[in-house]
């Protein structure tokens, strides 16, 4: 088995790139696909402590996977708001440009 | 499975992780970045069977890179930009700029990680799990047994979560098809009309 520190350090690098992503591209859709890299790492971190943590028969076994899973829907349900604003966002100004959406008037 | 084999499969994962999503962030076609991140899922989902978790690596290859995944390329397909559509990247200040503050959380993370008192311990843990873990651990059976027996709450208020994303994305789109009629141009303030999609 890998070690945990590996993980972690993977996990981080991976989180440190979807910052890079969200900060410095404009493209909105490319912005939403680095918010889901960023909790894909985190997902990677908690299945790995949680691995570490595991005790056979304990009743947390799998409390880090069931974590990820939540992490999971919430990326889900993320993706489903963040898409369909994004749809009305090009239906009423045909824009995928972040610089674009700096007013907030409705 | 070998100790040796297992180091250099997460060498592999490691790498066509960090490389697919470096190229996630830095290509210019949307299209293109979504294909690369189906290739991060992936790999993550390798990575998650690799320790264990054998349930959620197909949960994460279903919902990650078969359901949102999927969502994407819907949208892109539907919105369908052109190339004067994509915006202009930032110039190279800005891409600096970015560059320094993730390299700056990165840092932080990284001094976390090393100066993390319990590291060593976990770490001469980890190569001893697979004995000291039930057969079953990470399986559908067991990972639903502990899931309705001891988080059943979280699991309710995910579902609540989830028809909440499932209502808001409804009602977004139904409100945009009701006034397709022309909108101004924020960023102009007027004069670019805009015909319904």
């Amino acid at each position: 088995m890998f070690s945990l520190s590996a993980a972690l350090y993977l996990s981080a690098i991976i989180f440190c790139i979807g910052i890079y992503g969200v900060l410095a591209r404009r493209n909105i859709l490319v912005v939403l696909m680095s918010l889901e890299l960023m909790l894909n790492a985190v997902n990677l971190a908690l299945v790995s402590f949680g691995r570490v943590y595991a005790q056979a028969g304990q009743p947390g076994e799998h409390a880090g996977q069931i974590f990820a899973l939540m992490v999971l829907a919430v990326a889900a349900a993320e993706a489903a708001i963040g898409l369909s604003l994004l749809l009305v966002i090009w239906r009423k100004w045909r824009t995928i440009d972040v610089r674009d959406l700096c007013r907030m008037n409705g | 499975m070998s100790p040796w084999l297992q180091h250099t499969s997460f060498a592999v994962i490691a790498i066509i992780s960090v490389v697919a999503s470096l190229l996630v962030v830095t290509r210019r076609n949307p299209i293109y970045s979504a294909l690369f991140l189906i290739v991060v899922f992936a790999a993550m989902a390798m990575a998650f069977l690799l320790l264990g978790a054998e349930y959620l690596g197909f949960m994460q290859l279903l919902v990650y890179a078969g359901a949102i995944m999927v969502l994407y390329l819907f949208v892109i397909m539907l919105i369908n930009p052109r190339e004067g559509d994509l915006p202009d990247e930032g110039s190279g200040s800005d891409r600096v700029f970015a560059g320094a503050i993730s390299l700056l959380v990165f840092c932080l993370l990284q001094f976390t990680i090393s100066s993390s008192p319990r590291l060593a311990e976990l770490d001469a843990v980890m190569p001893s799990l697979p004995n000291a873990l039930a057969p079953d651990h990470g399986s559908p059976a067991a990972f639903g047994r502990e899931l309705f027996r001891e988080h059943l709450l979280v699991f309710e208020l995910a579902s609540i979560l989830i028809l909440v994303g499932i209502v808001g994305a409804v009602h977004l789109s139904l409100r945009a098809r009701r006034r397709p009629e022309a909108e101004t141009d924020p960023a102009t303030g007027g004069g670019k009309e805009v015909a319904g999609v």
